[in-house]
């Protein structure tokens, strides 16, 4: 366990070395994903000109369930994101093997390659409108219900983890995977929709079947309205669940491997 | 004359052949569009509750704008025109260009048509599927001018929306990559081009200020004539300030093409 810590700890300080050695590209970066934000933001604020509510939520719980929504896409960007669809490119071309080769869990050292360092700066921009929204809405939660939010964040991270290992594990049968990334972002987009709005088959499928709406509404809600019972089990079920599949498809994937040679 | 067209039909061909090979690429990429569409009808949906109009528009109006920007954005848009430039001036592909009688920007923006008759006529598929179930919400306005104006504008838009991807493609002279520019250039034109609510929902004045801008020209302004959002005069007016974005985007990108190439070296043979 021990062991696996300082490997991150190494391929987080190399990490960083990188970004700041190609320092233009670190600003450019991290200037792209703050506007993204900004223009979710900015629609939010447009959209509430004229409405005082989207499916019973005020405009600054809705810009808190999309604070929520970006710190864990964020945090999904920095850790994971580049290393799973490296791993995706890197089936194709043969060189997975060099993971497989590897003294330790191959999922471990495909995961934990390197770190995006821009986009965990912009994690502190997320959790800044976050913070602003619950300011705004006066809240006042307590630290159990500060703990678990950053629980649900935590468990948000790991039901996405899984989705991204799932969709970069098609590799293992199929040899493009183009598309699939933003395949990703369409699904994520239903994470900045509040629970209420869904209804009817659309609610089945997004809310139940998938597992992005879980992911925001739970944590929200808990900052908003204190932690509920109910969205603390949907919660832990699917990231179990969501766990369990990824890992699942993983694996069989790797049994199906065969390398690639030229 | 003849001897051009037909020089240039060549590659259009060319371009809907391999094109087409592309089609799952295109037909995936229209099945996403369609999930998009799913959170659109009902995040709009939500904000409509209570409503009957929001900016002077129903749901079922806004709804067909949406409908209209998305079949628009696979006859017109830019997909990946930046990036196939910008590896054909570092791969060192266009140097054969140079020494043909083709001009690059003719050859690139000919394949550009024949793409996205490929990809918008698959599009359509999907939605034809989904029409049954979308039908009730489509409410087109009758008036013929909006298909007089209309169809110039959605061209004007596809010029506007190569031409600025051909700029970016022009940058690969002095970067060595452009991805973060387009990104970056992508998220205003998110916002600044229709794509996440109908501009005329912005407070006036910025309004104002974004109908000067080419984004307001890349597709909401077609969308919008379309879907029965803007008026004749300002539909004609628009007409105007779209020509001389036209204009100017094919003299920026005429300049960077000249200044790049006393930049580039052809290596190799």
């Amino acid at each position: 366990m021990l062991k696996y810590l300082k490997i991150w700890l190494a391929s987080m300080r190399y990490s960083v070395v990188r970004s700041m050695m190609f320092r233009g590209d670190f600003i450019m970066w991290s200037l792209v994903e703050l506007f993204w934000m900004a223009v979710s933001v900015a629609a939010i604020a447009v959209i509430y000109q004229h409405t005082d509510s989207i499916a019973g939520w005020s405009q600054f719980e809705m810009l808190l369930l999309i604070g929520t929504s970006m710190l864990v896409q964020r945090l999904l960007m920095g850790m994971f994101w580049s290393n799973l669809f490296e791993m995706s490119r890197n089936i194709r071309t043969g060189n997975f093997d060099f993971f497989l080769a590897q003294p330790g869990n191959p999922l471990f050292m495909v995961s934990t390659r390197k770190i995006d360092l821009d986009s965990l700066l912009n994690t502190v921009v997320a959790l800044a409108i976050v913070i602003f929204s619950a300011h705004k809405l006066g809240l006042d939660p307590s630290l159990g219900d500060i703990a678990i939010y950053a629980l649900f964040v935590g468990c948000g991270l790991v039901i996405s983890y899984a989705l991204v290992l799932l969709l970069a594990s098609v590799s293992f049968w199929t040899i493009g995977t183009r598309g699939v990334e933003s395949g990703y972002f369409t699904l994520y987009e239903f994470s900045r929709l509040p629970k209420q709005a869904f209804s009817g088959v659309s609610n089945v499928i997004f809310v139940w079947m998938l597992p992005m709406v879980v992911i925001s509404n739970a944590p929200a809600n808990t900052l908003i309205s204190g932690l509920s019972w109910s969205d603390t089990l949907w919660m832990l079920a699917t990231t179990v669940i969501w766990l369990g599949i990824g890992i699942g498809v993983f694996r069989r994937g790797i049994r199906r491997y065969s390398s690639a040679s030229s | 004359m003849r001897l051009l067209f037909a020089k240039y039909r060549h590659v259009f061909n060319v371009g809907l052949q391999s094109n087409i090979v592309y089609r799952w690429n295109f037909a995936m990429r229209a099945a996403f569009s369609m999930l998009h569409l799913v959170f659109v009808f009902i995040l709009w949906g939500a904000a409509y509750q209570g409503h009957t109009e929001i900016g002077g528009f129903s749901l079922d109006q806004t709804l067909t704008y949406f409908v209209t920007l998305l079949v628009l954005q696979f006859f017109i848009g830019a997909f990946n025109e930046d990036y196939e430039i910008s590896e054909e001036i570092r791969s060192g592909l266009i140097n054969q260009f140079l020494t043909k009688p083709i001009n690059y920007f003719v050859y690139r923006f000919t394949i550009f048509i024949a793409a996205r008759i490929v990809s918008g006529l698959l599009a359509l598929v999907p939605l034809l599927l989904a029409l049954p179930l979308l039908g009730e919400y489509l409410t087109f306005p009758d008036e013929v001018w909006r298909l007089m104006l209309g169809l110039p504008a959605a061209f004007m838009s596809a010029m506007i929306q190569f031409t600025i991807a051909y700029i970016f493609g022009m940058l690969t002279f002095w970067f060595l990559e452009i991805q973060s520019f387009v990104i970056l250039s992508m998220t205003i034109e998110t916002l600044l081009g229709g794509q996440i609510f109908p501009l005329d929902l912005l407070p006036d004045t910025i309004y104002r200020i974004s109908q000067f801008l080419p984004y307001y020209y890349q597709m909401y302004f077609p969308a919008a004539i379309f879907a029965g959002r803007i008026d004749y005069a300002s539909a004609s007016q628009g007409l105007l300030i779209q020509a001389f974005w036209v204009v100017a985007l094919l003299v920026i990108a005429q300049v960077l093409w000249q200044r790049g190439l006393r930049q580039h070296t052809a290596v190799g043979g």
